[in-house]
């Protein structure tokens, strides 16, 4: 109920890391920064943000730290490990290949 | 790198466990926070603080929910739920005191017996020496002299030879077990002992954490450069120093040989002999100081070391063995007897050398209990079994009484999964308790027996404490019980039909199906089944030991005293011994309640003997026995059949008159009369006796009664008897014999103290022990003993497990047929009647047990023969036996709810109704 549908397995694992590797955020942050970045076509609930991101701590590719922020207010800020950029290298790579593939396929159709 | 990653993921997992707390505050304020700026966002989209808040928490999909997953993602979720499992299980287990006391104490038991025994065969068999790469050692004999333990096969003079040879190998070392004498004179105190090759600590790799080793410049002929030295055994260290670091220059008299301790050995070594602790180790080389001319060095025959060598690393067994071989043509040549006759040579040069695995060390108590010990394994998990099937029914009731509870459970959306994890959670709480108490039942159990098992002989040591074996097993045992006993519960529980549970009212107990009875009913017919196999192999047990304590000895068990006198100290020249134990014996033959007394160099079941090959003139051709003796022989003086009892069936004894001058005589039990001479009288028949270098003959002037010689279960053996005047020259010079003593009238143990004070009168070197024959033949019969005293308690303990699983089963199934019952005695059942409904079924369950009971015993009896004495694996009255004791046993169990149902009220059944 809380998977976004139409986000394929995995990508919003590969987003934040990507959103991530830029500089540490917060949830809200990320959240801003991930409808920003997709201009508004990956629909992502805000709710469903933080058990993906607990997911990846777990797995030690982000990690987290109480901050303050702009308006000095506490908040958890994740950012990527060295872990994390190096899992972020692969599944990037892997990523490239398979759409580079999809489009392969789908010019196909069109020829 | 990659650890880098895992060390993170270990540490954030426990600070999820540790700090449960403390991450949920955490997780609520990430999550509030993000509500709180959405709202933000919401107000200054235009919309009312209200609906903005409202819009958030759309938004977030669920706060709890997304919650819930964060926890998910940590995986503290299960372990929470697990957590509450547990908490509630312990709940539920404090509510059901009786229920929980009574799965506890068996559990406890049970586990206990099973870790107990486990223990101690792991400490006997398992384990390996604390030495250094034990799985290299191996231990050598040599094949086809009809000895089949690797224990003191070798004299010293091979020895010799094998160590000059240590280049072969890693290192070699030799040892020999015995017990010195620490008085000073009068009552022996005896430590165990060991003499040790010098390069025994080295080529083993024991440290001494006090003092030092002894090494090879220490073991040479008669002391090295600090003389006799000696290293002792923490134990022994404590014991007597109070583990006092100046004990190392102190001196010990052993066997009145002072000796000067060097060096302390570690707690964890007791020797290489399991369950043998050598507290005082020494070179073999100061043997001469103690035995003088007679020391053990010089003897060709006597074969009293076990040697062990240490291979090369990457040396394996065969090549060890051929490069022994190879060298054994030499070893031969340097060590052949200077004048020995052509059949010792020949036997001697065909026997080739084997060498075995030896990481566990070597141990004649092994050889005794490895066998039993193991039978007694297997008795302790058919207990732990019948324990199981008994709290399953315990639990199976209880389910059935939680059937409500559980209904609303799945009713409430419960998965059944989770029903069933709730219920294995309380299993394995149960379980877990009973292993944590059955810890200390083993642990009491278990040093309880190792105390049986040592005598007047034999002092048993072995390393009880707990290793990663041991714990393990136990952990085995717990969730293996867990499993048994837990699943049906379990299953039962969560396959409850919410609406058929809920509309049941759980006060009425008639309801459910019949089938929910099937299952403890099968448990109780397994139960029967095993109790009825240990029934079995206690009766199997308890009939040998009694076959073998009962069995015709052929002479008095309770009149004779034993009395070992040693002339070690006493500066008597090596021919005169003879004559100075004569005189002893004189002295103590005068004493007014002395009926008899007579020498000889064994006394009967002492576990020891003199096993010659012998062959009389004229006698019926003998199966060939290849290198083993043919017989056994006892060297003795007058009066030694009078002492004991045994009868002169015809001839003469022994008398003065048999001097070292006169003839060489004989005498002879029936049995080896029949069976050299079938019905020909051997009086007059020569017999020739081969032991050691010189061959005698001798004339048969007497037969006496069989008796049992070196243990009863040996049974009878040819028996011949030589005097101790004709045959003096015995290995050891005569420095210790033993003294049997018949006493007039009452227990031979009055007369110790008047025979001690005869003997220190006599002469005050003379070191003595005493011992009753009734207690020597008592501790022959020890392994027996103990398989049978323990066979006897688990198969007591089935019987009442099974009696108390048939009693619960019927009388649950008694509650709950109550309103069936009582209609059918308002319908006119009589009594009778309804005895007879509830004892059919409990027969049925009974006579399945049993039928299959007996094919399981059929079938595992053939585990036990070659533990069993005088009766068949199979024997048919032990089988039907134990059935009838099942079945008057389950008739009782039976009868007892079935008298309640008979007594049913059937006014009051309707009125409950």
């Amino acid at each position: 109920m809380s998977k976004p549908a139409d986000l394929v397995q995995g990508t919003l694992d590969l987003l934040l890391l990507k959103i991530l590797a830029l500089e540490p955020l917060h949830g809200w942050a990320i959240s801003l920064r991930l409808k920003q970045v997709s201009r508004d076509v990956l629909q992502v609930s805000d709710g469903s943000l933080y058990p993906a991101l607990h997911k990846l701590e777990q797995h030690g590719w982000i990690s987290a730290e109480w901050g303050p922020t702009e308006n000095n207010r506490r908040a958890k800020y994740y950012s990527l490990t060295r872990a994390g950029r190096k899992h972020l290298e692969r599944e990037a790579a892997n990523w490239h290949r398979i759409a580079g593939a999809i489009t392969q396929v789908v010019k196909l159709k069109e020829a | 790198m990659a650890l880098d990653r895992w060390l993170r993921i270990v540490r954030l997992r426990l600070a999820s466990l540790v700090h449960g707390r403390a991450a949920d505050r955490d997780l609520d304020e990430e999550l509030q926070f993000h509500v709180e700026q959405l709202t933000e966002a919401n107000i200054a989209r235009g919309l009312t603080p209200d609906a903005a808040r409202r819009a958030a928490l759309l938004a977030m999909d669920g706060v709890a929910q997304q919650k819930d997953a964060c926890r998910d993602a940590r995986g503290i979720r299960v372990l929470d739920e697990i957590a509450a499992d547990l908490r509630y299980g312990w709940r539920i287990c404090a509510k059901d005191r009786v229920t929980t006391a009574v799965a506890v104490v068996s559990l406890a038991l049970a586990i206990g017996a099973n870790t107990a025994i486990f223990s101690l065969l792991n400490s006997l068999v398992l384990r390996s020496l604390p030495v250094r790469e034990p799985q290299r050692l191996v231990t050598v004999s040599l094949s086809g002299t009809g000895n089949t333990t690797t224990i003191g096969n070798f004299p010293y003079r091979i020895w010799d030879e094998i160590r000059r040879r240590r280049e072969l190998f890693d290192g070699a070392l030799a040892w020999s077990p015995t017990r010195f004498d620490l008085s000073a004179g009068g009552e022996t105190q005896y430590v165990e002992g060991l003499w040790a090759s010098g390069s025994y600590f080295e080529v083993l790799g024991v440290p001494t954490i006090v003092g030092r080793p002894f090494t090879t410049d220490d073991d040479v002929r008669g002391g090295g450069r600090d003389g006799a030295v000696a290293v002792i055994s923490h134990g022994f260290w404590q014991r007597r120093f109070g583990g006092d670091p100046s004990a190392i220059g102190r001196t010990l008299t052993l066997d009145g040989v002072t000796f000067k301790i060097v060096g302390v050995t570690p707690a964890q070594f007791l020797g290489p002999d399991v369950g043998r602790a050598a507290d005082v180790t020494v070179p073999l080389g100061d043997d001469p100081l103690i035995r003088g001319r007679e020391t053990m060095l010089d003897r060709l025959y006597s074969n009293y070391l076990t040697i062990m060598l240490r291979l090369k690393p990457e040396q394996s067994i065969d090549a060890a063995t051929a490069a022994l071989r190879g060298e054994q043509p030499q070893i031969r040549q340097a060590t052949l007897p200077a004048a020995a006759p052509h059949e010792v040579l020949e036997r001697f040069l065909s026997a080739p050398f084997v060498l075995a695995p030896a990481a566990t060390g070597t141990s004649i108590l092994r050889r005794i209990y490895a066998r039993p010990l193991t039978v007694v394994m297997g008795v302790v998990v058919l207990v732990l079994l019948i324990a199981c099937a008994n709290i399953a029914n315990l639990l199976l009731a209880r389910a059935a009484a939680r059937r409500h509870e559980m209904a609303v459970r799945v009713a409430l959306g419960a998965s059944r999964l989770r029903l069933a994890r709730q219920l294995l959670t309380e299993s394995l709480l149960l379980s877990a308790l009973g292993a944590a108490a059955g810890l200390a039942v083993a642990a009491a159990c278990s040093r309880l027996i190792v105390r049986q098992l040592s005598n007047h002989n034999i002092t048993v040591v072995l390393d009880l404490s707990p290793d990663w074996r041991v714990l393990l097993f136990t952990a085995l045992a717990t969730i293996a019980t867990t499993l048994l006993f837990g699943v049906a519960p379990a299953r039962n529980a969560s396959s409850v039909e919410p609406i058929g549970a809920l509309k049941d009212d759980a006060a009425r107990p008639g309801g459910g199906d019949r089938r929910q009875l099937r299952l403890p009913g099968a448990l109780v017919a397994a139960q029967v089944a095993l109790s009825l196999v240990l029934v079995v192999a206690a009766g199997l047990f308890v009939r040998t030991f009694v076959a073998l304590a009962t069995e015709r000895l052929g002479f008095d068990r309770e009149a004779v005293l034993l009395v070992n006198m040693n002339v070690q100290r006493a500066a008597i020249p090596l021919p005169q011994r003879l004559a100075a134990h004569e005189r002893l014996r004189g002295a103590v033959r005068a004493l007014p309640g002395v009926a008899a007394a007579a020498l000889s160099l064994v006394t009967p079941v002492s576990g020891s003997g003199i096993v010659p090959r012998i062959a009389v003139s004229g006698a019926l051709p003998q199966p060939d026995s290849g290198l083993a003796g043919n017989a056994v022989m006892n060297v003795v003086t007058g009066g030694f059949f009078d002492t004991f009892g045994t009868p002169l069936v015809t001839g003469r004894d022994f008398t003065d008159r048999d001097t070292a001058a006169a003839p060489l005589v004989a005498i002879v039990n029936q049995r080896l009369a029949r069976t050299f001479l079938g019905e020909t009288s051997p009086l007059g028949h020569i017999v020739r006796i081969e032991l050691g270098a010189n061959p005698a003959e001798a004339e048969i002037v007497g037969v006496v009664g069989d008796t049992a010689y070196r243990s009863i279960r040996d049974g009878i053996r040819p028996t011949i008897y030589v005097p101790l005047s004709q045959f003096p020259n015995q290995p050891g010079g005569l420095a210790s014999i033993m003294l049997s003593v018949r006493a007039r009238r009452g227990s031979p143990e009055q007369l110790a103290r008047e025979i001690a004070a005869t003997i220190a009168d006599a002469d005050p070197h003379v070191t003595t022990t005493m011992l009753p024959l009734a207690r020597q033949v008592d501790a022959s019969l020890m392994q027996e003993r103990i398989v049978a005293m323990l066979a006897g308690f688990f198969g007591a303990l089935a019987l009442l497990l099974a009696a108390l699983g048939l009693y619960g089963v019927t009388s649950y199934a008694v509650t709950r047929r109550r309103a069936e019952i009582g209609i059918r005695m308002a319908l006119g059942a009589a009594p009778g009647g309804v005895v007879r409904l509830v004892l059919t079924r409990v027969a049925l369950l009974v006579a399945l047990g049993i039928a299959a009971g007996a094919a399981v015993s059929l079938w595992a009896s053939r585990f036990v023969a070659t533990l069993l004495y005088g009766l068949e694996p199979r024997d048919p009255a032990t089988l039907i036996g134990s059935a009838v004791v099942l079945a008057s046993v389950g008739a009782l169990a039976g009868w007892i709810p079935a008298r309640r149902a008979a007594r049913i009220d059937p006014a009051q059944v309707l009125r409950d109704a």
